[in-house]
């Protein structure tokens, strides 16, 4: 009887292992610059979107509830660097080579941004008013501001923010 | 009416201290305004090579003139200022002259930093002899043949529009904004369009520039609704303390850096003054000036 499940344990990991394995080598090689530099747009909007959110509910005198929102900028975080191949620049792209010349560094940006949203989380989790607002505080400038200075060309008109999906 | 002469009096009186004090330490208060003074230029960024040592100089910048390196502007005796005096900064700061005679390359707008309270200027001064002394060579410049000598001149003469210094430091109300945005934070340097002889065009004050710094596209800060800056007065306050824009994007680029700043920057201006800028800019007149696609 155990050893069944010990079996069935072996045959999941190895199918999760497979299909992870898969994912993360198939969007190297199918996706081109273009749909890179689209795909990491998106993902960045949401961050974006995610971010407002969570500025709106410590407004709103809600800090507790941006749990979700902070899950889901720390999840993002992990796959920005795997969005950024090199030579994945476009005309549309706000990347600044330096990202490719500094690779350590960017993805240093990208690893405090993932570890930043994960205290922001487990303070919003611990209902840690106090510690979500002064988080917030200096999020934007510590965690996105950090890697947007040094990495990106500002956007020279506002955009609205994307529907957060 | 007696009141306010009181108060004239009084402030007369505070104003007169650091000359009557002549040629004492300044102080802590001094130090402390200097700082604040520092942040809301930005934190002098240009003099600081990003994650290097602060105010040392020699980030690069390239332009029609040539090739020209920030220099040190730490206390270090040899090779920054310390062994300037005070008035020497000041005439460095303003008037873009070195104690030898020599003239700055207008990238640190002394044209721009002219507008500053005299006061302002020289707790700047005494708050740069605070920062640790780093001995760093300032890197040689390589500009046109006859820049400094002949087209400088004649362009400071000819063409730079250049801020003149209010008798007092203007307190609050958007006076307070617009010293701080025509002088301190000089936000026209990147904001306003420049003309064929790269003066700012001030006729478009702010109306933005689609070949700013760095390659960046900078926005039109006027309030021209369809192309210009249209937040809320607390939102541009709240992005000037924060970085955070309304739509969930974060600043970066120069803008990042100078809201950063070094040991000080935008971020650490008081509420009050940043939203003293954001009145200040409701005010302009709206410029439709649309930058980027």
């Amino acid at each position: 009887m155990e050893f069944r499940y010990v079996r069935a344990g072996i045959v999941l990991g190895g199918l999760v292992a497979l299909v992870v394995t898969g994912c993360a080598t198939g969007q190297k090689s199918t996706m081109g610059p273009a749909e890179t530099v689209a795909e990491r747009q998106r993902l960045m909007k949401n961050v974006g979107a995610n971010w407002a959110d969570i500025q709106a509910k410590v407004k709103a005198g809600n800090p507790e509830a941006v749990a979700a929102n902070a899950e889901a900028i720390s999840l993002h975080a992990q796959r920005i660097p795997g969005l950024f191949p090199e030579g994945s620049l476009t005309d549309k792209s706000k990347a600044k080579p330096e990202i490719w010349q500094k690779w350590p560094e960017f993805q240093a940006a990208a690893k405090n941004l993932e570890n930043r949203a994960g205290t922001l989380r487990d303070q919003a989790v611990a209902k840690d008013a106090a510690a979500v607002t002064t988080t917030v505080g200096t999020f934007g400038r510590d965690a996105c501001g950090a890697c947007h200075t040094p990495f990106r060309v500002p956007p020279p008109q506002q955009q609205p923010a994307a529907p957060r999906t | 009416m007696l009141a306010s002469r009181l108060s004239l009096a009084l402030l007369l009186g505070v104003i007169a201290l650091p000359a009557t004090a002549g040629a004492q330490a300044p102080s802590a208060a001094e130090i402390a305004r200097g700082k604040y003074v520092f942040g809301a230029t930005g934190g002098c960024g240009c003099h600081t090579v990003p994650n290097g040592p602060v105010n040392a100089g020699g980030r690069k910048y390239e332009g029609p003139y040539g090739t020209v390196f920030s220099t040190n502007i730490t206390p270090d005796k040899e090779t920054g200022i310390g062994g300037w005096t005070d008035e020497q900064i000041i005439t460095a700061i303003r008037l873009g002259r070195r104690p030898n005679g020599e003239r700055l390359v207008p990238v640190h707008p002394y044209t721009v930093f002219n507008g500053m309270a005299e006061e302002d200027v020289k707790a700047v001064v005494a708050f740069l002899r605070t920062v640790p002394a780093v001995k760093r060579a300032n890197l040689p410049k390589k500009t046109l043949p006859m820049f400094e000598s002949v087209l400088l001149p004649a362009w400071l003469t000819a063409f730079a529009p250049r801020e003149t210094p209010p008798t007092t430091v203007p307190t609050s109300g958007t006076a307070r904004g617009e010293y701080l945005v025509r002088a301190v934070a000089h936000c026209g340097e990147c904001h306003t369009p420049r003309t064929m002889t790269m003066a700012t065009d001030n006729s478009r004050f702010l109306a933005g520039d689609p070949k700013g710094p760095e390659n960046s596209e900078i926005p039109n800060i006027t309030p021209d609704p369809t192309t210009g800056l249209t937040w809320s007065e607390e939102e541009i306050a709240d992005y000037l303390g924060s970085g955070n824009k309304p739509d969930g994007d974060v600043a970066g680029g120069l803008m990042g850096e100078v809201i950063e700043g070094t040991l000080a920057g935008y971020k650490d201006m008081t509420k009050a003054d940043r939203l003293a800028i954001a009145r200040y800019l409701k005010t302009l007149p709206p410029i439709k000036n649309k930058i980027g696609k």
